[in-house]
């Protein structure tokens, strides 16, 4: 067995009921280290097996008994460094957007996966009936799930950890979204914590996989604890002192985030038509802390907690507890959406939560039915009363229930909004790339963004290459496009590694890249270097590129909504800008080594992806 | 001449009602620097991370002008 790792993933065969142990070989794990590198890796095989079976990937639906999903946990989570409570979920296709599914989630499973025994698991197949999977002290089983079929991801979570008398065991589910099959469905983990992105929670649903229940005291073992445990204190020092990991987040959450997006004028609202919310005060983690706040919620071994537990006291929207609004929720449901109501966004947030969808996709695709509205494309009978309007609290309210029981015109924003502005004529509209809804950041005020964005290869996607770190909370020039090729590829590379470590993505405001070898050189045993580390991370987003091109997306996909390359920005601190997106594009794929969105051989060589 | 301040984060536990809506109106000399300003709401200059002059950003050494408005942001992040 390897340090770091507990040596043993579980294959389960949701058709035949079969379930297996399989191993990594040492000079994989240092390849791909874990988490999201060794479930490309994964993925990139099964593809190559479908192929020879003579299954078409490009054709293949996301909900069939083909594809895969793959929960993973990489060598630092479960170990004493902080913040790796996290793991990663990737399947081979999403049905939200044709290419590769990816989730990055925090909460305390991934570590209690590790203590249950193991370091991932991967499912094939369709069962017959509905079914969860219990990983108790390293002893899988298969369990009939048809008493909790149908419920919420709370009622599941607690029905689970009741039945196997394990409290503080680690539940990861599926709500009546996924369910349903709902192309925005997630998969929840601690009811409140979401692998939120591409639909996820739609494949477990089609599988008929209601829930996955770990536990155990098994830990990973450490190559050089003495080492390891120095680090971990230094480490631990450094994100207390970090003004952003210290106090920023600590204190007022990921909502922070609200007003500086806001005062730079890149906050996108009214489905992007503007940059400007003139009421986001109401909407910021300021007034959360105020007004919402009952206390912080740390996930596994977290020195940061932003989590938040709150409430709604009073009003139509009233709750007496549940967590979040993280930052994202609260612009695409209340900031693209014009709806500078708290309260409305913490109801329409915590539906997201229970019944298992995506916020970001959920939010983001009621704006576009917004202003698909505001132009008269949707007809009266799809409205059913419904006052689907920029600034109307209940819309949002309302339409993210309906998407999870895929009722009326819940049903379109369910399925996204590239098909649901598709369905009504306009998919200009539709402010996606590759299918993804974009997050809360207008790159037009930001150009690294919007080329991070076209080029993600999950899609719409700010956690590929965060470079808003840089842009707007640091020191580079945000307008310019000169350098934020080397910026997207190079933040891109190195939040690789931290998904395949696994541990959280904040850490990077506070340790860098030499931390980083602080942590998986004792933890391993491993020589490593920053070098070796950094190659490694460009592997994993080569390979998965490779995927991509294999689902048939390539450079024509990396783009980015006409209305960013168009049209100016109306007002604010951005006003008068668009995304000079081809040039940064053309330098990106020189610095990568691709030619219109594809790894050359002589790249696949170098980084040895010949497999 | 006046001039208008926003604070956002925890620079509020110094202003706890200044906010986006709610600016405070602060009459300052011409050729006062930003960086006056922030000594003039006791604050520190490096408690400040961001300094952002009618959206636009600025050093500390920047003039204000008139009825401009001054936002100021501690070191923050999320995502």
């Amino acid at each position: 067995m390897n340090y770091g790792y507990m040596g043993k993933w579980l294959k389960v065969n949701l058709s035949s009921k079969e379930m297996s142990d399989f191993d990594f070989p040492e000079d994989l794990l240092r390849k791909f280290i874990g988490g999201k590198g060794l479930a490309v890796y994964y993925l990139w095989n099964y593809a190559k097996e479908l192929e020879k079976k003579g299954v078409n990937i490009k054709e293949m639906d996301a909900l069939s008994p083909d594809n895969i999903l793959f929960f993973s946990t990489g060598p630092v989570t479960g170990t004493r460094s902080p913040n790796s409570g996290r793991h990663h979920v990737m399947a081979l296709k999403s049905p939200l957007t044709g290419s590769i599914g990816s989730g990055n989630t925090g909460g305390t499973w991934g570590a209690k996966l590790k203590f249950a025994g193991y370091d991932g698991i991967v499912f094939e197949g369709k069962s017959d009936t509905p079914v969860y999977l219990s990983i108790i002290d390293g002893k899988p089983e298969l369990h009939d799930a048809s008493e909790i079929w149908g419920k919420n991801t709370m009622d599941t979570t607690k029905w689970l950890q009741e039945k196997h008398e394990r409290k503080r065991a680690g539940v990861s589910c599926i709500g009546p979204a996924g369910e349903n099959l709902v192309p925005c469905a997630v998969i929840m983990n601690e009811i409140h914590r979401a692998a939120g992105r591409t639909g996820l929670g739609a494949i477990m649903g089609s599988k008929n996989l209601k829930a996955i229940i770990v536990d155990g005291n098994a830990k990973p073992q450490i190559a050089k604890q003495e080492e390891f445990e120095t680090k971990v204190k230094e480490h631990v020092e450094k994100l207390k002192e970090n003004g952003v990991t210290g106090e920023g987040l600590p204190t007022y959450g990921t909502a922070v985030l609200v007003n500086i997006i806001n005062q730079n004028g890149l906050f996108p609202t009214k489905n992007w038509q503007t940059g400007v919310d003139k009421e986001a005060e109401n909407i910021s983690g300021e007034t959360l802390t105020e007004k919402y706040l009952i206390s912080k919620h740390p996930c596994w071994g977290c020195v940061v907690a932003c989590g938040r537990k709150t409430k709604v006291e009073l009003g139509p929207y009233k709750i007496s507890f549940t967590e979040g609004p993280e930052y994202e929720a609260i612009w695409a449901l209340g900031g693209s959406t014009n709806v500078n109501n708290m309260g409305a966004v913490i109801r329409a947030n915590h539906y997201c939560d229970i019944f298992g969808m995506d916020p970001i996709s959920i939010g983001s695709t009621i704006a576009a039915a917004m202003e698909l509205n505001e132009k008269g494309l949707i007809p009266e009978e799809d409205l059913q009363g419904l006052k689907v309007e920029f600034g109307n609290p209940d819309a949002i309210v309302e339409l993210t229930w309906m998407a999870a029981f895929r009722q009326g015109l819940g049903y379109w924003i369910g399925e996204g909004s590239r098909k649901m502005c598709e369905h009504y004529g306009a998919p200009e509209i539709s402010m996606s790339v590759k299918g993804l809804e974009m997050p809360a950041y207008d790159p037009r005020g930001a150009k690294g963004i919007g080329l991070n964005y076209a080029t993600a290869n999950r899609g719409g996607c700010h956690v590929t290459g965060y470079t808003i770190a840089a842009e707007v909370l640091g020191d580079v020039d945000r307008f310019t496009i000169e350098g934020k090729a080397e910026l997207t590829k190079t933040f891109q590379d190195f939040t690789s590694i931290v998904n395949s470590c696994v541990n959280c993505l904040f850490l990077t405001f506070a340790l860098g890249l030499d931390e980083y070898v602080e942590m998986i050189g004792p933890i391993t045993g491993w020589d490593i270097t920053a070098d070796e580390l950094l190659k490694t991370g460009e592997r994993i987003t080569n390979l998965e590129r490779m995927i991509l091109n294999k689902l048939g997306i390539t450079g024509k996909d990396d783009t980015l909504p006409k209305r960013l390359l168009e049209e100016k920005m109306p007002e604010g601190a951005s006003e008068g800008q668009i995304v000079e997106l081809e040039p940064m594009k053309q330098e990106y794929y020189k610095l990568r080594g691709w030619e219109d969105g594809v790894p050359t051989p002589e790249k696949i060589k170098e980084l040895e992806l010949e497999i | 001449m006046k001039i208008y301040i926003k604070v956002f984060a925890h620079l509020r536990k110094k202003y706890p009602n200044v906010n986006d809506l709610n600016p405070l109106e602060l009459e300052v000399n011409k050729n006062t620097t930003v960086e006056e300003v922030i000594d003039k709401l006791n604050f520190k200059l490096e408690e400040i991370h961001l300094i952002l002059l009618n959206g636009k950003k600025v050093s500390k050494n920047q003039l204000v002008e008139e009825n401009c408005t001054i936002s100021l942001f501690p070191p923050i992040g999320g995502g």
